[in-house]
């Protein structure tokens, strides 16, 4: 691992937690995380123990209640919405069981979208190369509703590395794929994780996914557990 | 349906469906019933109040008229023979009435009051009844006891006279005893919208004690005749038009009985049925825009039912019979407030004109009200519904958009049932021919723009998309099904607003220029030439009184132009009015101080053969110039005159004005009334005026024109304020049609926010390509439905309203502004309120 530069992720002491009519309601309480660049970690944990919370903190989609979160140098807590919204743009690219594509949009203008969005030049020869690489060359000109969910997600695995971010957050990417196809998704990040130097934090149930990465860390009940 | 394939279990799957989704409420379906509720209760109360309204006039045309014909006649009564010869046609009934004033008592100095006086004989009414609050009948209470002939009022003389029932008062040289009070007058609206005073009622015989209607007074003599049940009424009309076809006078018939007051009623229903219309349009948008929202809505619902199993039918009815319960309850709401509205509308008004009606007579139209508005929201459900069919479970479970394209045979169904109400409305509205051109072009525009919004889908596929905003702007407006239905909604949303407000204004404006804006204080009527010199010599006499103006005043009609009968030698049917009944006339040997638009006065010695000036209405009316010739009669008497000029009078100075005025010969010395009019700088003098008038003039009227001015000034707000009402209810439909599309946007952009902001869209970027987005189809909207509202307004009131178009600044601005603020709210709530904002909101819509 390279310490010579500045964690990716520095979460100290998190906490999160949710208002309801019976009182604050705990989602995460106390964690301490730090995450390397270029590293690939696994998150696991049963339903409900707040992994999809920790990387909606990190991607800056929701604000922590207690604790300090540093995120590719920032104190997120000092940042207003504008601010985390731009970071993500520039350097976080998520990926989500539900793909959250823009329906109206083809495949090739999802996944050109954060590259548009940065003002780059050349952004849909940059999504095309990227599409290409994720194997859908051949589905440019779709929409998500005509193309599998195996083809959408990887829609969105192109699009969240589009942009050469330094950190991308997948909250179980394989949730909605068969096996076969999955691996295929998987294989696909790791690849351009490793080959663009990017951390990835991957959000999985999947025991065997998580072997794979460089380090695993359990969440129980809120917290890190050993 | 679903089950066991059998219809019984299908129906048993749909209720338990059903009432699912009927405890969880039909909330989400809100909109729509206030949509529907505001058009239900807008087109509800003008419908009745237009039919009861028509329905009232027509069932009480002989009651308004007083027999199956009218002849009138002023000045003097017709000849013996000719009554005898209306006698032999069938059963008549002779009525004279006059202005005069009533004094309270016998004593000079009493208080007074201007009365509208009718004598009647004792076969008074022909048709109906009048009412008197003691339930006796007329005869009873006009007859003469202890020596006093009997008068019945109405309320106002006791209230303005400070008496009872049992008081006496003094009419001319007459007394007479009240001996009720009246709370109905069949034939009420016969005697013209222009009424002075409360009237009072007395027996032919003691007016005729009172010396009032003798020669030169101002008096109209009615003779109404009932024929027998087998005549032949239009042979016997013409029959008695030929008794003294040169005696100039009217004839009517009960079509056209209150003309002027139907006229009035005919302007004021034909704006409630071009309102009613436009609600009706504006509130079926905005039903149809909130059903589709709310299937929007429950495109994973319904695409989950879809995958449990339920066939394509049962979702369609399970969700169609949701719609129809909360229509039913908002259509019932709406048409209920209508009902009740007006029942109390109608029920004041109608005693107010003296008309018999009846609550009940509403049913039949709020039957037809009910199915109409039923039909029309079964198209426009029909129309959003078919999204529940088309609706793929698999894309909606992808997030893929969904159809919202019509099938031919549901559009077909969905037209058929809205063209079908639109016709049940255009039959029952008042005017038909009216609200099938206004129906005709709510329609054309509803196709243009359809056709717009197609341009613009065009346009954005067309666009640039290498950024952001040109991108979203781009996809937002590609999909031609939602840009059309936006433009619509909004189009025709801003069409019915503008042109209803731009009618208002106009409506709002020729009602003020009812107001005289300089009126005298004072006017006196059935002035004798020889009181004229007094009159004059007082007001010169008393520093406090000033401006007056006295005129020879006379009635006249116009029986032919250029030896062509009158209604032949009409050329402009919009000024038929100058030819029905009896217009003012005077003589003059100055010039009257009225612009000249063309021809010259006589000289002011001039004693020839009579020349007259005709006022521009005339003009107009025949195409008149200098030179043609009039025959026309006056005092009983047929003249034929050339046409000297034609002059331009303003209407409101509420000083007299004559339709024609003549050179003095042969008029100077016929037994005439005369006007005279004149203002007092405080009211102390003009009491002193009126009441020394008074003992040295008792036949003169004393009209109190401040008083008239204050109660038309009444009148007129209450007229405007209930334009108004109207306009703000279409309003208020139109703002809910609009929050509907809005809505519906929203709720369809909000998936797609989303995803944009995982992607590092700031909220401002997003409400700003919404922003650019939604101007587009707000700008085309408005200008398209700003301009048809203004052109439908321009032809409602010119051609229908017959009055001035001033539409303002405000229905000029109103389109755009509406474009502006909808373009506005939508892309900033498209934008801005799309992503949640609470805590842990947007996590629960990432997770899918």
């Amino acid at each position: 691992m390279n310490h010579a530069r500045p964690p990716v992720v520095d979460l100290t002491q998190v906490t999160l937690a949710y208002p309801s009519p019976d009182g604050d309601v705990p989602v995460l309480n106390g964690v301490d995380l730090t995450i390397d660049t270029g590293e690939i970690v696994a998150i696991t944990g049963p339903s409900g123990s707040g992994k999809s919370s920790l990387i909606a903190i990190i991607g800056g989609l929701e604000p922590i209640s207690e604790g300090t979160a540093h995120v590719l140098g920032l104190d997120l807590a000092l940042q207003n919405e504008r601010a985390r919204t731009l970071l993500r743009r520039r350097d976080i690219g998520i990926v989500f069981q539900a793909y959250h594509l823009v329906p109206s949009m083809t495949a090739l203008q999802n996944a050109a979208l954060p590259l548009i969005l940065a003002g780059e030049d050349g952004a849909e020869a940059k999504a095309t190369e990227m599409l290409t690489r994720v194997g859908l060359g051949h589905r440019l000109g779709h929409r998500p509703s005509a193309l599998s969910g195996g083809e959408q997600q990887r829609v969105a695995v192109a699009r969240a590395f589009a942009a050469r971010p330094r950190l991308v957050l997948a909250d179980e990417p394989t949730g909605n794929l068969d096996q076969q196809t999955g691996a295929v998704v998987i294989e696909t990040m790791f690849d351009l994780a490793r080959s663009s130097g990017t951390a990835l934090i991957l959000v999985t149930h999947d025991p065997a996914l998580a072997a794979r990465c460089d380090r695993t860390l359990k969440i129980e009940t809120g917290r890190v557990v050993p | 349906m679903d089950g066991h394939g059998t219809p019984a279990a299908g129906m048993k799957v749909l209720i338990t469906l059903l009432k699912a989704e009927l405890a969880h409420g039909i909330l989400g379906l809100r909109l729509f019933m206030a949509c529907v509720a505001i058009a239900a209760g807008m087109l509800g109360l003008v419908w009745l109040m237009g039919t009861g309204l028509s329905e009232a006039m027509r069932d009480n045309a002989t009651r308004i008229l007083g027999g199956d014909v009218a002849v009138t006649v002023v000045n003097a009564p017709l000849d013996r023979g000719t009554l005898e010869a209306l006698d032999r046609i069938g059963r008549t009934s002779n009525v004279v009435e006059l202005r005069s004033t009533a004094h309270a008592g016998s004593s000079p100095g009493s208080s007074r009051l201007t009365v509208e006086l009718k004598a009647v004989d004792d076969a008074y009414p022909l048709y109906g009844s009048v009412a008197l609050e003691s339930g006796a009948a007329i005869s009873d209470a006009l007859a003469v006891r202890d020596g006093l002939a009997g008068a019945v009022v109405e309320a106002d003389v006791l209230t303005r006279l400070n008496l009872v029932i049992g008081d006496v008062i003094r009419i001319g040289d007459t007394q007479f005893q009240i001996r009720d009070q009246m709370t109905r007058e069949p034939d009420r609206l016969s005697a013209g919208t222009f009424l002075v005073g409360p009237r009072v009622l007395v027996s032919l015989k003691a007016l005729e004690a009172t010396g009032l209607a003798g020669r030169g007074s101002l008096v109209e003599y009615r003779t109404r005749v009932r024929f027998p049940e087998d005549t032949a009424i239009e042979q016997a009309i013409r029959a008695v038009a030929d008794e003294e076809p040169d005696r100039g006078w009217e004839i009517q018939s009960p079509e056209q009985a209150a003309e002027r007051v139907r006229e009035v009623m005919d302007r004021t229903t034909t704006f409630l049925g071009v309102a009613g219309l436009a609600a009706f349009a504006v509130g079926l948008t905005g039903a149809w825009a909130a059903v589709s929202m709310w299937i929007g809505r429950r495109r994973r619902t319904i695409a989950q039912y879809r995958l449990s199993g339920a066939t394509t039918s049962t979702v369609v009815v399970l969700h169609a019979v949701l719609v129809a319960v909360a229509g039913v309850l908002a259509l019932v709401l709406g048409v209920g407030l209508a009902a009740a509205g007006a029942v109390i509308l109608l029920g004041n008004l109608t005693e107010r004109l003296h008309l018999l009606w009846s609550p009940a007579d509403m049913a039949p139209t709020v039957m037809l009200v009910t199915l109409t508005l039923a039909l029309g929201l079964a198209g426009a459900s029909v129309a959003a519904l078919s999204g529940v069919a088309n609706l793929s479970p698999l894309r909606a479970m992808r997030d893929g958009e969904t159809g919202t394209r019509l099938q031919p045979r549901t559009a077909w169904g969905a037209g058929l049932c809205v063209i079908a109400a639109a016709g049940l409305a255009i039959l029952g509205l008042p005017n038909p021919s009216m609200a099938a051109l206004a129906a005709a072009g709510l329609a054309l525009v509803a196709g243009i723009l359809v056709l717009l919004g197609d341009g613009i889908a065009r346009v954005g596929r067309h666009l640039p998309a290498r950024r952001f905003l040109a991108l979203t702007i781009k996809q937002g407006l590609m999909s031609p099904g939602p840009v059309m239905l936006r433009t619509l909604a909004l189009g025709i949303g801003i069409t019915g607003i503008t042109g209803v407000v731009a009618t208002q204004q106009s409506l709002q404006t020729a009602f003020e220029t009812q107001i005289p804006e300089k009126a005298p204080d004072l006017v006196l009527l059935d002035v004798q030439p020889s009181q004229v010199d007094l009159i004059r010599a007082t007001v010169s006499e008393t520093p406090a009184l000033d401006g007056l103006q006295a005129t020879p005043f006379m009635r006249t009609r116009i029986l032919a132009v250029n030896g062509v009968p009158a209604e032949q030698a009409l050329v402009n049917p919009e000024k038929d009015w100058v030819i029905e009944g009896d217009r003012s006339f005077s003589w003059t040997a100055e010039p009257t101080g009225a612009e000249l638009v063309a021809g010259e006065w006589w000289p002011a010695n001039y004693d020839g053969p009579p020349l007259v000036s005709a006022e521009e209405d005339v003009m107009q009316a025949f195409d008149l110039k200098p030179g043609d010739t009039l025959r026309y009669s006056v005092l009983g008497r047929v003249f034929t005159s050339t046409v000297a000029n034609i002059r331009k009078e303003y209407h409101r100075t509420m000083r007299p004005e004559f339709l024609v005025v003549a050179s003095p010969q042969p008029f100077r010395d016929a037994p005439h009334g005369w006007i005279v009019s004149l203002q007092g700088l405080d009211a102390e003098s003009l009491s002193t005026f009126v009441a020394d008038l008074t003992r040295s003039a008792p036949n003169v009227t004393v009209v109190d024109v401040r008083r008239l001015v204050r109660d038309a000034a009444e009148v007129v707000e209450g007229a405007i304020l209930g334009t108004l009402l109207i306009a703000a209810v279409l309003l208020l439909a139109g703002a809910l049609s609009l929050s509907a599309t809005i809505v519906a946007d929203v709720d369809a952009r909000r998936r797609e926010a989303v995803a944009l902001s995982v992607v590092g869209a700031t909220r401002r970027e997003i409400a700003l390509a919404r922003l650019a987005e939604t101007a587009m189809t707000g700008l085309v909207a408005a200008l398209a439905g700003g301009a048809a509202g203004m052109v439908a307004s321009f032809w409602i009131t010119t051609a229908a309203l017959r009055v001035d178009w001033t539409p303002g600044l405000s229905a000029v601005l109103l389109p755009i502004g509406l474009g502006v603020i909808t373009s506005i709210a939508a892309g900033l709530s498209g934008g801005l309120g799309a992503l949640p904002r609470g805590r842990g909101q947007l996590m629960r819509l990432l997770a899918g």
